[in-house]
């Protein structure tokens, strides 16, 4: 719990020193993180690898842009209202995709991802189209609150749906169901002998999962102000997919670091070449290869081994 | 009443007849072994019984009740536990996390998504009990996979033994195991059959193993059923020896 406390802390001191232009920088690394470690329920504690996380951010990116520019309810409430909307629709999509197994899982995930891309390209009149929602408002409220449509203000309710969420899926994850969630990693016809339904199991983790990415993709349309077709591509959802693996899977807080790792990755490369992403495709790799654990892997072994030190 | 009983039970694989018009009873406290050569279906009457495989025809009763339509999990629910004839555990667990886990999913409640200090607690009290019983308190902490093959095997009856079941379905406990290895298991399964007097499936290549376990004997040969009952009676059968001299054909 220490060094959550004091990562919040930090974290929450941060609009003290920072330039404006990197808070943006950071509230998205944040949003971003939100996503990568809603990914990891399924990528690393119960082995479904899903290509198509991009579908849970986007159908909350749109649902709070059509709800801010069509109603006015105020981000504090349309922000859950989309998650939770992600969350319901997920549970019909692993339905769907726990039918089936490995790839053939995966695959499926992925063509819902591109079917809610094709439709948001072509129901213009909710989703805008090729163009998008935009000008989504950051819409003060309730009982005049005005703090959440401010920078700073916006940043702290990122933030605190960030560690929000961090807390909810620890807990899950050392629960009872995070026990069986476990063994449904390692070994899943050896959980259903056991007596366990795993596809139920499957079922609640998909739609956690897409449920807080939901919550991400909430958060990042009135931070940005729009929503579009990108938020539901599947490059998008393969970014994600490579957060969770750069950062460290299984671990919950790797993949945010993943996360900010690779939007200043991005942000570095893209300063000295357009080719930014074969630079970053090499740095992946190199991940793959030598540190599979991860950014946080790497680091606790480190840590661990400088407290206790061999021989 | 019997415990189990199986009712012209048949299972079709296209033009195959994988299990051909069993039927049989099993009564409470008795270790039943099903033996019969390679391909005598064996393993899909154990796939059939715990709901892994459908049917073609005939139904399979479990205390009383029919077992037909229910999915492997509900099977399990009702208090069937099984081995696998290739052992399958959670390799990265502990023995005792393997156990707790085992124990868990007969615990109420055994997916509540917070907390769970007490779920857990009872389980591992479960989990625990079990692995001392089979003997393998003194590799516990060691993760699944490192364990010897035949620990590994035991493990398997232990992580059944945790959910407390009312039918143990052991599929080949003995199978890849050295001599020294068998002698050894099949001494602590006796004593674990004696203390608990618990009703056993036990299907099993090692006709030493089975003399030494069972109290009765069904013999398939394609499916079907030749022989059944006491082993020395089973053991004189001329139909049986016919069979296993005719499996090498």
């Amino acid at each position: 719990m220490r060094p959550f406390l004091a990562m919040a802390a930090i974290l929450a001191l941060m609009p003290f020193g920072l330039p404006p232009y990197a808070m943006t920088l950071l509230t998205e690394a944040l949003i971003l993180g939100l996503t990568a470690m809603s990914l990891d329920l399924m990528v690393g504690y119960t082995r479904l690898i899903s290509f198509g996380h991009a579908a849970s951010y986007g159908l909350g990116a749109y649902t709070s842009g059509w709800l801010l520019l069509h109603t006015d309810f105020p981000v504090l409430f349309v922000v859950p209202l989309a998650a939770l909307f992600a969350g319901v629709v997920a549970i019909g999509v692993a339905w769907v995709c726990t039918l089936a197994t490995g790839v053939s899982f995966s695959m499926l995930t992925l063509a819902f991802a591109q079917l809610l891309y094709a439709v948001a390209f072509k129901w213009t009149s909710v989703t805008g189209g090729s163009d998008g929602l935009a000008g989504i408002p950051r819409r003060a409220g309730p009982f005049g609150m005005t703090i959440l449509s401010t920078k700073s203000g916006f940043y702290y309710f990122v933030l605190a749906c960030l560690l929000g969420a961090f807390l909810f899926c620890r807990s899950l994850v050392n629960s009872p169901f995070g026990a069986v969630l476990r063994g449904i990693r390692e070994n899943e016809a050896k959980t259903l002998s056991l007596g366990y339904n795993i596809r139920a199991y499957k079922i609640a983790v998909v739609a956690l999962s897409y449920g807080l990415g939901g919550l991400a993709g909430a958060l990042y349309a009135p931070f940005a102000g729009f929503a579009n077709t990108e938020l539901l591509f599947w490059l998008f959802s393969g970014q994600v997919l490579i957060m969770v693996i750069v950062g460290g899977s299984g671990t919950l807080v790797g993949p945010v670091l993943g996360a900010a790792f690779f939007m200043l990755a991005e942000h570095w490369l893209s300063s000295y070449t357009e080719a930014w992403a074969l630079f970053f495709g090499l740095i992946f790799i190199g991940f793959v290869l030598f540190a599979p654990e991860g950014i946080f892997g790497v680091f606790s072994t480190r840590l661990i081994r400088r407290a206790r030190p061999v021989g | 009443m019997a415990l189990l009983e199986l009712d012209g039970l048949t299972r079709r694989y296209g033009g195959i007849v994988a299990v051909d018009q069993v039927s049989m009873r099993v009564e409470a406290g008795e270790v039943r072994a099903v033996i019969g050569p390679n391909g005598a279906g064996k393993t899909t009457l154990f796939h059939l019984i715990s709901g892994v495989v459908k049917p073609s025809e005939g139904q399979v009763r479990f205390a009383d009740a029919p077992l037909a339509g229910l999915t492997a999990h509900q099977v399990c629910q009702r208090g069937v536990s099984r081995t696998f004839q290739l052992t399958a555990l959670f390799p990265e667990m502990t023995a005792r996390e393997n156990a707790r886990l085992a124990a868990q999913a007969r615990q109420k409640r055994s997916w509540q998504p917070y907390g769970g200090g007490n779920i857990f607690a009872v389980a591992q009290r479960l989990g625990d009990a079990a692995l001392e019983q089979i003997g393998l308190g003194h590799v516990a902490n060691r993760p699944a996979g490192l364990l010897s093959h035949g620990d590994q095997r035991l493990l398997e009856v232990a992580m059944a033994l945790a959910q407390q079941p009312r039918l143990l379905l052991l599929d080949e406990p003995t199978q890849g195991l050295s001599v020294e290895e068998t002698a050894q298991a099949v001494e602590t399964l006796a004593r674990l059959l004696v203390d608990t007097k618990m009703t056993v499936l036990l299907v099993e290549h090692d006709m030493e193993v089975v003399f030494r376990l069972a109290h009765k004997i069904t013999v398939l040969h394609r499916g079907a059923v030749i022989a059944d009952g006491a082993p020395e009676a089973v053991r004189g059968d001329p139909e049986v020896q016919r069979a296993y001299l005719g499996g090498l054909e």
